[in-house]
């Protein structure tokens, strides 16, 4: 089955007028499955997870199990988590270290770069090599595969675009969060949660909703753990948006690269890798316009998060970074993989204040991250009735009554993209027009990879 | 990595695993029991600045995140990764923060119920301290909603002065059954 808009539903949604019921309804989450899950790019891993040959990591994209396991050559593979006999799930752990997988039904084994080399009784039960070539099965292979900045990516989809177009300006903005440094990033986690919510309210709200924070994480700023959430300064900030990523930023006043990211705790090795190895456009949005980056959501369901916090009674400042990917398992319920992300090349002494950085604001017990699900778990209950689904939600701000926009893009900003001054739901239409895209299209071609030689 | 890194102290889990349980009747076993059980008593009531004071102002409060892993390489199933990696200022903060009238996620505030059960207690190396291990169950129900998180794991702990009235929680280390938890979020202490 599939969710059919209408074209005057379409518009409405397109002016920031949202059904309600879209955030807990079966059948419009089926037509997600295939339609957005099936066609878009999935982030499965970072390649810090598997850094040794032979380490693997077991991920999904929802239903689809995937081995994301590095071979003896040091390449990344991502391989369907399905013996090609009887189709038992081959890797049952979440991660580990293995030469080969050996299906526990059977004890058909492969190789880590997925080739079939052991069958048992092969003679006895195949005649050898003529009732069954090994070297000519192997594990099926997700149908895209690449890797940007660490970030393992695959598709379900066989046509979906070359990463990088489908990227486009997020590029810029991945490499702020990811690749600082010439040693890159390491991640940490993921800590895993599951919960009552709807996928794309975590989606949407890293998409730049910067209007929640003053507000709904109060209580941060009434304990002096993160001064910068003040409304005021929330509103010196803005949104950016570039290719398919969406993102909210903290004003951050005048003043050097240099001066700004010693401010907020970066020891100086870490602030002349940013000077030196993030992209010019990152730069100038901090210097010129004096926008830093604080949240950003690509396309459909992966999300990043920076921000400051004091972390003892003197008041220093330190930095942190979050990556976490919006599983859905269903309409209602979300699986949070949450990675606390930080320079590989960091001291320890740094790593480990950015890690307790990390966990006070966010994952599973992060002050900021425990109000957000408590909204998040309350609408979606809400939006599963009858009456949301004669109700429209207001997701106009930013917009006149006309439709007219309140305020222009940034006409100072040079990086790609553009770039909002203070509140407003730009992004969050733009998130669910580019959602609403992919929903209208027909599904996407079926994988054609099969095991058959 | 880890955020105990920098923590030098003693291996709780090897005091545990290698030496002999006190018996039933000493009484520093039965100071800790008693210790564990007021300490529940405080944070099911919500006293959770009473509950600050039993803590040493170096407490380690560590939970992990656990994973299942195979693997020569990959023997142990707790990750440099935890869902709590506190100090007093944390704890601290996270008590301040329950007491604004911004802290949604414990409003309404939880009804918690925490069953402290299988204790047993062993010698610390440090005269007067002993190494408490406790199953922890903590049942938590919310406002009208039957979406009740049960969490069960087992603690380790370092309690100083165990048998005086100046008895403190100086470590803690809460290893968790589950590894990916079945509930919206960690607004509650173990």
């Amino acid at each position: 089955m599939s969710i059919a808009f209408s074209d005057d539903l379409a518009q409405k949604v397109r002016d920031g007028w949202i059904p309600a019921h879209i955030y807990n309804d079966a059948e419009v989450f089926d037509t997600e499955r295939r339609r957005i899950f099936g066609r878009s790019w999935q982030f499965l891993a970072h390649a810090s997870e598997i850094p040794q040959p032979g380490d693997y990591v077991v991920r999904r994209i929802l239903d689809d199990s995937f081995v994301v396991a590095r071979g003896e050559d040091g390449a990344i593979r991502v391989l369907f988590n399905m013996c090609l006999h009887r189709g038992m799930q081959l890797c049952r752990s979440e991660m580990g270290n293995a030469s080969h997988f050996r299906c526990p039904y059977h004890g058909w084994t492969y190789k880590n770069d997925g080739r079939l080399v052991g069958v048992p009784f092969h003679a006895e039960a195949y005649g050898g090599d003529r009732g069954l070539q090994r070297e000519e099965h192997q594990m099926l292979p997700a149908p895209a595969v690449e890797v940007f900045n660490g970030l393992v990516f695959a598709s379900l989809n066989p046509d979906v675009e070359p990463l990088l177009d489908y990227l486009g300006g997020a590029a810029d903005y991945l490499s702020y969060y990811l690749a600082p440094s010439p040693g890159g990033r390491q991640v940490l986690g993921p800590q895993r949660w599951r919960a009552g919510w709807n996928w794309k309210i975590a989606a949407e709200n890293f998409c730049g909703d910067s209007y929640h924070t003053p507000h709904t994480h109060a209580s941060m700023l009434e304990i002096d753990l993160t001064p910068q959430i003040r409304g005021g300064q929330r509103k010196a900030g803005g949104t950016y948006q570039a290719g398919r990523g969406f993102g909210a930023t903290f004003g951050i006043g005048d003043g050097s690269l240099e001066t700004k990211l010693a401010a907020i705790g970066y020891p100086e090795h870490a602030v002349a890798n940013r000077a030196r190895h993030w992209p010019e456009s990152i730069k100038s949005l901090i210097v010129d316009n004096g926008h830093l980056p604080s949240s950003m959501t690509l396309f459909p369901n992966l999300s990043f998060l920076h921000l400051w916090v004091t972390i003892d009674d003197e008041g220093t400042a330190v930095p942190m970074t979050t990556m976490r990917l919006w599983q859905p398992v269903s309409e209602s319920e979300t699986e949070v993989f949450s990675w606390f992300v930080v320079d590989a090349d960091a001291t320890d002494e740094f790593k480990d204040l950015s890690h307790r950085a990390y966990l006070m604001t966010f994952g599973s017990s992060g002050m900021f991250e425990q109000d957000d699900m408590e909204n998040w778990l309350s609408l979606t209950r809400t939006a599963k009735g009858t009456m949301a689904r004669s109700l429209v939600l207001n997701s106009r701000m930013g917009l006149l009554h006309n439709n007219d926009s309140l305020r222009e893009p940034l006409a100072s900003y040079k990086g790609p993209g553009r770039v909002m001054q203070g509140f407003t739901e730009h992004n969050q239409r733009d998130w669910l027009n580019l959602w609403l895209d992919c929903m209208q299209a027909d599904d996407p071609a079926t994988p054609t990879t099969r095991s058959e030689a | 990595m880890s955020a105990m890194a920098n923590h030098a102290g003693i291996d709780l889990r090897a005091v545990v695993d290698q030496g002999r349980p006190l018996s039933y009747g000493d009484p520093a076993h039965q100071a800790a029991s008693q210790f564990l059980v007021n300490e529940a008593h405080l944070l099911d009531g919500r006293k959770f600045t009473s509950w600050l004071n039993l803590l040493a102002p170096d407490i380690e409060y560590r939970i992990p995140i656990r994973v299942t892993a195979v693997g020569s390489s990959r023997t142990d199933d707790i990750l440099d990764m935890e869902h709590y990696a506190e100090n007093f200022y944390s704890l601290r903060k996270r008590v301040e923060r329950l007491g604004t009238e911004h802290a949604w996620a414990e409003d309404p505030p939880s009804r918690t119920r925490r069953f402290i059960t299988n204790i047993r207690t062993f010698a610390a190396p440090e005269d007067g301290d002993v190494v408490v291990e406790s199953y922890i169950l903590l049942y938590r129900s919310r406002g009208d909603q039957l979406s009740t998180a049960v969490l069960a794991g087992v603690r380790t702990d370092l309690l100083r002065d165990v048998t005086t009235e100046e008895c403190r929680l100086a470590r803690r280390l809460v290893i968790l059954d589950d590894s990916v938890l079945n509930t919206q979020n960690l607004a509650v202490f173990f």
